[in-house]
């Protein structure tokens, strides 16, 4: 290892100022920070330091993704790896010209979007549409605001958002019927051109026909969706972990939850014949998934525990309404969009009633 | 009393609870300056002789608490700047502690409680103590709303209470005693440890009758130690005059001053961390050279020396050259000198952390081998909520961070910036590596500052309406 930092050593002076390569620091940096922790020190007290960094912390969110993506490459194939390596390359081509211009480095939270957004997609998607998609995302959702943790919305979002309204019938007919066989598609590249992969609905969309689709089917994941909202079994899995390394709040989705199943029960009580079961509500679409890894963003969530709750309680509630009420068949995407928005006005409302509480202390 | 936040960092070189003698140094550095005070009104002349306990320096602006000679010598002024140089230094008499240790009760007739606080002054007990809210040194004329003792000391690595009571506990009790007699009906809150421990047991079995001792057992998380932290937990507020707070050498310093008129020439402080070969603690006379205990207990090539603890206290300077009359602690760490290879991805059974994302949150905390490394890149607030989660003062840091951020002064002082008892804890756990303790230092300032000068200001305008009046 010795090896290797002498040599960043020795190139770090051409990617420095006056160097040859100077605008391409961020790159340099990033590899090099990525390769070795930094070098700085503390100038004040305290003294030492936690050993979590933020690459650590998105490097934990990660983590807890791949049984999403383990479970997307077996029900949806190869082509899932092509979406990945094309949503990384284009969503850091706008990261890195960014980090350029502002002359900082390039942000870690860029590392979970990446991954994020191919997750939200549906499996046949047109391969531009995905670069087109996390480019918008990125840009749009997180580079005008100065850039992650000074967004206002979850970027991985925002390109679905925009894909959703630009191209809605590239994005409603490029779903596929995921693998039955066993050993899945793990070698196979299957796009909406081939034989066997027949274009199907998804169940949210059927049970706008009044046809429900076992919930255990959606369980497993073995329906059509989006690349990694199928499996429940899998969001859980990296969901829990995710919870239980802190990186994500378990308020913000017990609450998101909580309130998505209350109503959906209340609905369910009150016209049995038009709304489906609590349970099968829960596995469908991209509700857990969104739960789970959306909600959960610190950046664009609010960030005291009070807020969480309320967080958590708007989306779950949106989400219930626009699934049952109007035309639209999914409603998480926009439900977390929305919630985005009132966060920063959940926090006010939690920083003054406890600003007011703090006046007369001490 | 209910207490938010908190945290222990754990580290390598925690000392352990044997109180080793120094051997008598040759010459003696008496820094001029302390986290408090500065001496800054001499009074002794060059090459004078002067005798333990004399004066040498006076603070005017700290009530004249003095700074005394902790032995007999020779002055030297110009030898170290900002030091007074004592050279020639015989040894203290030997006292036997024992004579002390028969009188069981603090005497009665000792004169009147003016008379005493004078004495306390005068003997060097008085810088001791600590007005609760403020952490400035209190009025020796004033009367307390209420008194704070405590025995606990929770910041890595500070000297500790049991080390400091082990054999004194009767020393303690009627240093309790006198401290008592100094107030007319104010109550004492004695902060103990952890009620299961055994040292509280014998504490709580020596005080028994004591009824105008409160007790108060706080929990051994980091900082609920801090007075100004338990001030506020006991609701003593500052609106109704001050809180005097006392840690155990200051009881066991009143106790030598009011019992044996005996002034107070030697401290005990821990000496610990990770670049210490055998961490415990030491008793030293006040400007002890500090090249002497650095070359008997630190083994580092290249260490960090800090005076206090690991998480408040500041870098001896190159021009340090003794210890403190306030010092209580030195903690020695070793300076990041190897960048670790991925080091974000390892497992991290090796680390603690705050946050969950190591292995070893899976299995025990362990005692890491921590440096000054800052262990991850400056990045903008994620809003994680971790440093809120672990502020013990109640107030949001990651909010006054993105006011101060902007220059928002004033919001900042309406978020209480002011209750931030800058214990460090949010700096340490943020996963952007933003100098959260560090900012608030510095609004604090300058948030006394606007107050100061707007009181001055009022108080210019008053007199100029006074003489046109
Ligand atoms: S804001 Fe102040 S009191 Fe709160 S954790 Fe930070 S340093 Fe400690
Ligand atoms: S710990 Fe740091 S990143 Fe997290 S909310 Fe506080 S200031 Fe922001």
């Amino acid at each position: 290892m010795k090896v290797l930092l002498r040599l960043l050593d020795k190139v770090r002076p051409t990617f420095e100022d006056g160097g040859r390569l100077h605008l391409l620091h961020p790159a340099f940096e990033a590899i090099e920070h990525f390769l070795f922790s930094p070098s700085q020190t503390t100038i004040t007290a305290p003294h030492v330091r936690d050993p979590l960094d933020l690459k650590r912390f998105m490097s934990m969110a990660i983590i807890s993704l791949v049984p999403c993506i383990l479970a997307g490459l077996y029900f949806y194939g190869l082509r899932f790896i092509a979406i990945i390596v094309v949503s990384y390359a284009a969503g850091l081509t706008v990261e890195l010209i960014f980090a350029i211009a502002r002359k900082e480095g390039i942000n870690e939270g860029f590392f979970v979007t990446g991954i994020l957004f191919p997750l939200i997609m549906p499996p046949a998607v047109p391969l531009w549409m995905v670069a087109l998609g996390v480019a918008f995302g990125v840009f749009i959702g997180k580079e005008i605001f100065g850039g992650t943790g000074r967004n206002l919305f979850n970027p991985a979002l925002v390109g679905r958002c925009f894909l959703a309204l630009a191209y809605p019938a590239q994005m409603s007919g490029s779903w596929l019927a995921p693998a039955t066989e066993l050993g899945g598609r793990v070698l196979k590249y299957v796009d909406g051109s081939n034989l066997d992969a027949v274009t199907t609905a998804t169940p949210l969309a059927l049970a706008k026909q009044g046809e429900f689709v076992s919930t255990a089917h959606m369980f497993v994941g073995n329906v059509a969706g989006s690349i990694g909202e199928t499996s429940a079994i899998a969001i859980l899995a990296g969901g829990i972990f995710l919870l239980m390394t802190r990186v994500g709040s378990w308020r913000t989705v017990v609450s998101t939850l909580a309130s998505f199943a209350v109503l959906a029960a209340i609905l369910r009580h009150a016209q049995p014949d038009r709304f489906g079961p609590v349970l099968w509500h829960l596995c469908a679409g991209g509700l857990l998934f969104g739960a789970f890894f959306m909600t959960t963003d610190p950046v664009t969530g609010p960030v005291t525990n009070t807020g969480k709750w309320l967080y958590g309680a708007v989306i779950g509630a949106t989400t219930v309404l626009i699934r049952n009420f109007t035309g639209y068949v999914e409603g998480v995407t926009f439900a977390i969009l929305l919630g985005n928005i009132v966060a920063p006005i959940l926090d006010e409302a939690v920083f003054a009633v406890r600003l007011r509480r703090l006046r007369s202390e001490g | 009393m209910r207490f938010k936040g908190g945290y222990n960092v754990l580290f390598q070189g925690k000392p352990d609870g044997a109180v080793q003698t120094m051997p008598e140094p040759e010459k003696l550095y008496l820094p001029l300056r302390s986290e408090r005070f500065h001496f800054s009104s001499l009074s002794v002349e060059e090459g004078q002789q002067v005798q333990a306990g004399d004066v040498l320096a006076t603070d005017p602006d700290n009530f004249d608490i003095p700074l005394l000679a902790p032995r007999a010598g020779r002055v030297r002024l110009e030898q170290a700047e900002n030091h007074i140089v004592l050279e020639s230094i015989e040894g203290l008499p030997e006292h036997a502690e024992l004579d002390g240790r028969e009188i069981l009760h603090a005497e009665q007739k000792a004169g009147t409680a003016a008379a005493k606080r004078e004495a306390l002054v005068r003997l060097g007990a008085w810088q001791f103590l600590y007005d609760a809210h403020t952490q400035a040194l209190p009025d020796p004329t004033g009367t307390p709303q209420a008194v704070i003792v405590s025995t606990v000391s929770l910041e890595p690595f500070l000297v500790r209470g049991d080390v400091l009571l082990h054999r004194r506990l009767l020393n303690f009790t009627r240093g309790l005693e006198h401290l008592q007699s100094l107030l007319e009906y104010q109550p004492i809150y004695f902060a103990i440890p952890d009620i299961r421990s055994e040292f509280a047991d014998l504490v709580r079995n020596h005080i028994r009758g004591y009824a105008w001792v409160k007790l108060l057992e706080i929990p051994l998380v980091y900082p609920y130690d801090d007075f100004a932290i338990l001030a506020r937990g006991l609701e003593l507020s500052s609106g109704n005059g001050p809180v005097w707070a006392v840690r155990t050498e200051g009881v066991l310093a009143i106790d030598q001053a009011l019992t044996l008129d005996r002034p107070c020439l030697t401290r005990t402080i821990a000496i610990g961390g990770t670049g210490v070969v055998s961490p415990s603690h030491i008793e030293v006379a006040p400007g002890y050279p500090l090249k002497a205990i650095t070359d008997k207990y630190v083994f580092e090539p290249n260490p960090r020396i800090i005076d206090g603890g690991i998480l408040t206290g500041k870098v001896f300077g190159d021009e340090a050259l003794g210890i403190g009359t306030e010092c209580r602690g030195i903690t020695v760490l070793p300076e990041l000198k190897e960048r670790e290879f991925l080091g974000f991805a390892r497992p991290g059974s090796d680390r603690g952390s705050f946050s969950a994302c190591f292995l070893s949150s899976l299995t025990h905390r362990i005692r890491e081998r921590l440096t000054t490394a800052m262990r991850g890149e400056l990045r903008p607030c994620v809003s994680c909520n971790f440093c809120e989660e672990v502020c013990p003062a109640g107030i949001s840091p990651h909010l006054i961070h993105k006011y101060l951020y902007r220059d928002l002064i004033e919001e900042a002082a309406q978020a209480r910036v002011d209750l931030c008892v800058e214990c460090g804890l949010c700096s340490y756990v943020c996963p952007s590596k933003i100098d959260l303790r560090a900012q608030f230092t510095e609004a604090r300032e300058l948030i006394e500052q606007d107050k100061r000068e707007a009181r001055e200001a009022k108080a210019r305008e008053e007199a100029v309406e006074e003489t046109s009046a």
